[in-house]
């Protein structure tokens, strides 16, 4: 039961993560810059750097926040942290609904503007496979103020499960669908502009669906962990 | 609150170079882009030739009226690549 409640948990965090929009977006900025630029394989090589960037830092951070629970507070944590990550998780899905996108035709996200215009030069200039690799990092580190309650709880969650690694890749292979999703699209012939139409047309939809599915793993976190 | 203007030089090439890379991002064949950011580039000079200063948005909003006339889609790329994140 313990194993199975905590891949549950694992896969609706996994899924809650997947619908945040940086590193997608990070993605199609990359894409639509590199595609200007040079050849296809080119392109190709830079977004699978882009994604495993922000894989590993994701897969790190969740791991450093697992060691680190496990190091300072024992096997599973109390149950007045798991409020405080309960807490975190409302707070976000507030954020969500309230303000992720910023107002106007674009699909521009609630970063302060440095630091998209940080992104957005640097996915300009990228030319090679660290660049892109670090890029991707970048844009998963960017939304850590978001993410860490869910690295929280998902740290929490491998600290139960039998197979921590497996849980861990299983995360994170979640959390790349939707990079996977458009790298596959792109590679079948779609162009950027389409997917980026796409997401203009329904980023309401996305900031509904992730604000309520804050909510959902908030309440599934409440009902199987804390009561 | 103090707000500093930054000026800079036309250039014919900066323009063709722009509207090429869209075209080319939306794997448009390189010499129909060529041609089109050529185009676009002459059509902008003789815009610009009777304006002594002009702002970033009133050319932007230029290239993309004279860009949706030909390709909505390089126009939506041109108009919305620094609104994606």
């Amino acid at each position: 039961m313990s194993d199975l409640l905590s891949i549950a948990t694992i896969v609706l965090a996994g899924i809650v993560q997947a619908s945040l929009q940086l590193s997608l977006g990070g993605l199609v900025l990359l894409y639509h810059s590199s595609m200007g630029q040079h050849k296809r394989r080119k392109t190709r090589y830079l977004a699978k750097s882009y994604i495993w960037g922000a894989c590993t830092i994701s897969f790190v951070c969740v791991c450093a926040i697992a060691f680190l629970i496990q190091q300072l507070l024992g096997v599973a944590v109390s149950q007045e942290w798991m409020l405080i990550s309960i807490g975190a998780l409302i707070a976000c899905s507030l954020v969500m609904w309230l303000g992720y996108f910023r107002d106007g035709n674009g699909t521009e996200l609630w970063l302060p503007k440095c630091l998209s215009r940080y992104i957005t030069r640097r996915a300009k200039h990228t030319n090679d496979n660290i660049e892109a690799f670090s890029l991707g990092m970048l844009s998963a580190f960017a939304e850590l103020p978001i993410t860490v309650a869910i690295y929280f709880i998902v740290a929490n969650c491998l600290l139960n499960a039998r197979f921590p690694l497996l849980a861990a890749l299983l995360y994170i292979l979640i959390v790349a669908t939707p990079m996977i999703v458009l790298k596959f699209s792109i590679k079948a012939g779609k162009n950027v502009v389409a997917a980026q139409k796409w997401r203009i047309r329904n980023k309401r939809f996305a900031s509904l669906f992730s604000g309520s599915s804050f909510v959902v793993l908030a309440l599934f976190v409440v009902a199987f962990w804390v009561l | 609150m103090k707000k500093t203007r930054i000026t800079y030089e036309y250039s014919h090439d900066a323009i063709k170079d722009s509207v090429f890379r869209h075209a080319k991002a939306l794997r448009l064949p390189e010499g129909w882009g060529e041609q089109l950011a050529e185009r676009i580039a002459k059509a902008t000079d003789a815009w610009i030739e009777d304006k002594d200063i002009v702002t970033e948005d009133d050319l932007q909003n230029f290239i993309c009226k004279e860009l949706e006339e030909v390709s909505p889609d390089i126009a939506f790329a041109y108009r919305n690549h620094d609104k994606i994140i």
